[in-house]
């Protein structure tokens, strides 16, 4: 690339850049700074600490179950919803599929649905008096059933398959949207070599709509480590050890006027968001490259 | 695939769509319901596949109840006393739709013009630029509330819309990465092409980029619409006066005032109507995003 078009370059993105930095960059550095200062939020100044919230968090039990929780969360969460859309998307985007419409727009509508009305049916559904599962599997002559949102570790399974029911509408547009740009001629290429319907899937479709698998894993880690609302309606806000997840803690902090501590955790989140982030675009990218 | 593989099929997509539409439904029978019935379902102790006499009423009820709830003075079965009984619904509907439409511009243009930029263009830093942009999404928005809402109260930005719609027009990097994914995958001949006619970089942008990736446009305007539109938090924290209020802050100030759930069959009414540009946008839209990047003007 010649200097001019270097030059072309940063002019080009340097305008919305700017300003994005100045609404989301500037308020991000001073919410890192605030870990360093113990600040209730009233109108004296934040007094500098140094590491001191740091240390507070190593011995802090709850915090230390909060990250288990979140990690067991991006985990259990994330790839299972990419896979699954990835999959719908296909069987939707199949010729004799018909119906695709109607379809799309069902597999799209949790997503438009408020989280509020979202706890509400749920928590209903897996009520353990007259909860729809309990009465459903009492048909099938299974009485004896946990309390699902209370027992063990059933709450965090529950709040991860919701979280794929909620979350998966989204990506099955994503990769409808990609899948319409996969070049035609490479199927009826493969068809003429003989490969059978799903080493077309594997090979072909999965390898084209690469750039969209990433951008969906990316971003679904990113909000996956920021995980809030579907904990917070599923428990009917009484967390506990086995699901409080990092951006709960952060809340409870919060609420609770210890600014500084909060913003400590919120750098907890920052920072391995960073890493999963950057290893992650490697991956995918020296993989796009090979491909 | 075999008759009996298909039927198969379609008897997945049946079970899997009650599931899916299932919340949906349910807002419909509580907000078709009487008081009584809307608390029986609330309160889980009764499962109604449909409300035997359905309250249609239900939905204007929980219209005035909602603007009421941004500020004018009902009284206690929600009739406005003073002024157009419609007025605050009216006002909310007003301030939703131009909110959202500023947005939806603002992100659409600024957010396909950086995503072009980092697609296309390889430059000193940019890899590190880029890590820099999507770090913007990685901190929680609890811990960037508190120094955003002070630099926006510098500005004097309080009480407008002004905080709700300008940072949009500068992008968000959720989009930008987006974009990014997708110009990538427009062929380099295109692009060539459009630098041999002597098109400048913001020409192949507006000209090539765009009219090809409408697909990523609609998705993106069709996420910005929804997620603006239902976002009450940010209006929570921006709006003050009542007759700036958007019409998801009203539902919200209206589902806290009736938080003992005895009007749950209007706040479910009104959830309803509040939701239905979303579905319908939607469904009108959907074409233009299953379309696939329109890479036939290669032919040409």
């Amino acid at each position: 690339m010649s200097a001019r078009q270097t030059s072309n370059a940063y002019a080009f993105i340097a305008f919305p850049l700017a300003v994005l930095f100045v609404f989301t960059l500037l308020p991000t550095i001073a919410g890192l700074g605030l870990s360093l200062f113990q600040w209730s939020g009233g109108q004296e100044w934040p007094a500098f600490i140094g590491l001191t919230n740091f240390r507070g968090l190593i011995a802090d039990e709850r915090f230390v179950a909060s990250l288990r929780n979140t990690l067991i969360f991006v985990v259990a969460s994330v790839p299972p919803t990419v896979l699954i859309a990835f999959a719908l998307a296909v069987a939707i985007d199949a010729d004799w599929f018909v119906g695709k419409s109607v379809t799309r727009t069902m597999v799209f509508m949790p997503t438009i649905v408020s989280i509020v009305a979202i706890g509400f049916v749920w928590r209903w559904l897996l009520d353990a008096e007259a909860g729809l599962l309990n009465w459903l599997l009492g048909l099938v002559g299974v009485t004896q059933t946990p309390a699902w949102l209370t027992d063990g570790w059933w709450p965090m399974a529950w709040i991860v398959i919701v979280s794929i029911w909620q979350k998966i509408g989204f990506c099955v547009v994503l990769y409808m949207a990609a899948l319409g740009s996969v070049n035609r001629n490479l199927y009826e290429a493969a068809e003429l070599d003989g490969a059978s319907r799903l080493q077309v899937i594997w090979h072909i479709t999965w390898n084209q709509v690469r750039p969209m698998t990433a951008f969906l894993m990316v971003t679904g880690v990113i909000s996956a480590l920021q995980v809030f609302d579907m904990v917070f309606m599923l428990t009917g806000q009484q967390e506990t050890a086995r699901t409080t997840v990092l951006n709960l803690e952060i809340y409870r902090q919060f609420t609770q006027g210890s600014y500084g501590y909060a913003a400590a955790i919120g750098v907890v989140i920052f920072v391995l968001t960073m890493i999963v982030t950057a290893v992650q675009l490697a991956w995918f990218g020296r993989r796009g490259a090979r491909a | 695939m075999s008759l009996g593989q298909k039927i198969l099929a379609y008897a997945v997509l049946v079970a899997g769509s009650a599931v899916l539409l299932f919340p949906l439904w349910w807002m419909m029978t509580v907000s078709l319901s009487t008081e009584i019935e809307a608390q029986e379902a609330m309160g889980s102790s009764e499962i109604r596949v449909f409300p035997s006499d359905p309250q249609w009423g239900n939905y204007p009820d929980g219209l005035r109840q909602l603007g009421a709830a941004s500020g004018v003075l009902a009284d206690a079965d929600g009739r406005v006393e003073i002024g157009d009984p419609w007025g605050g619904f009216k006002d909310a509907l007003a301030n939703s739709v131009v909110i959202t439409m500023l947005v939806v511009a603002g992100n659409v243009l600024s957010c396909s013009l950086a995503g072009y930029g980092f697609a296309r263009m390889r430059f000193r830093g940019s890899r590190g630029l880029f890590l820099v942009t999507l770090a913007t999404m990685m901190l929680p928005h609890q811990v960037t509330m508190v120094p955003l809402f002070l630099l926006f109260r510098s500005l004097g930005w309080v009480d407008t819309i002004l905080p709700l719609v300008v940072p949009s027009f500068f992008g968000t990097a959720f989009f930008i990465f987006m974009f990014r994914q997708f110009f990538g995958q427009v062929p380099e001949e295109l692009l060539e092409a459009g630098r041999i006619d002597g098109a400048s970089e913001l020409g192949i942008w507006w000209r090539i980029m765009l009219p090809m990736c409408k697909p990523v446009a609609a998705i993106t305007a069709i996420f910005t619409f929804i997620w603006t539109w239902n976002d009450f938090m940010n209006p929570l924290i921006y709006l003050q006066s009542p007759d700036k209020f958007t019409l998801a802050l009203a539902l919200n100030t209206f589902k806290s005032q009736f938080g003992d759930m005895n009007q749950a069959h209007l706040l479910m009414a009104a959830s309803v109507v509040v939701m239905l540009p979303c579905v319908i946008l939607f469904f009108a839209a959907q074409r233009y995003f299953v379309q696939g990047l329109n890479v036939g003007g290669l032919k040409g």
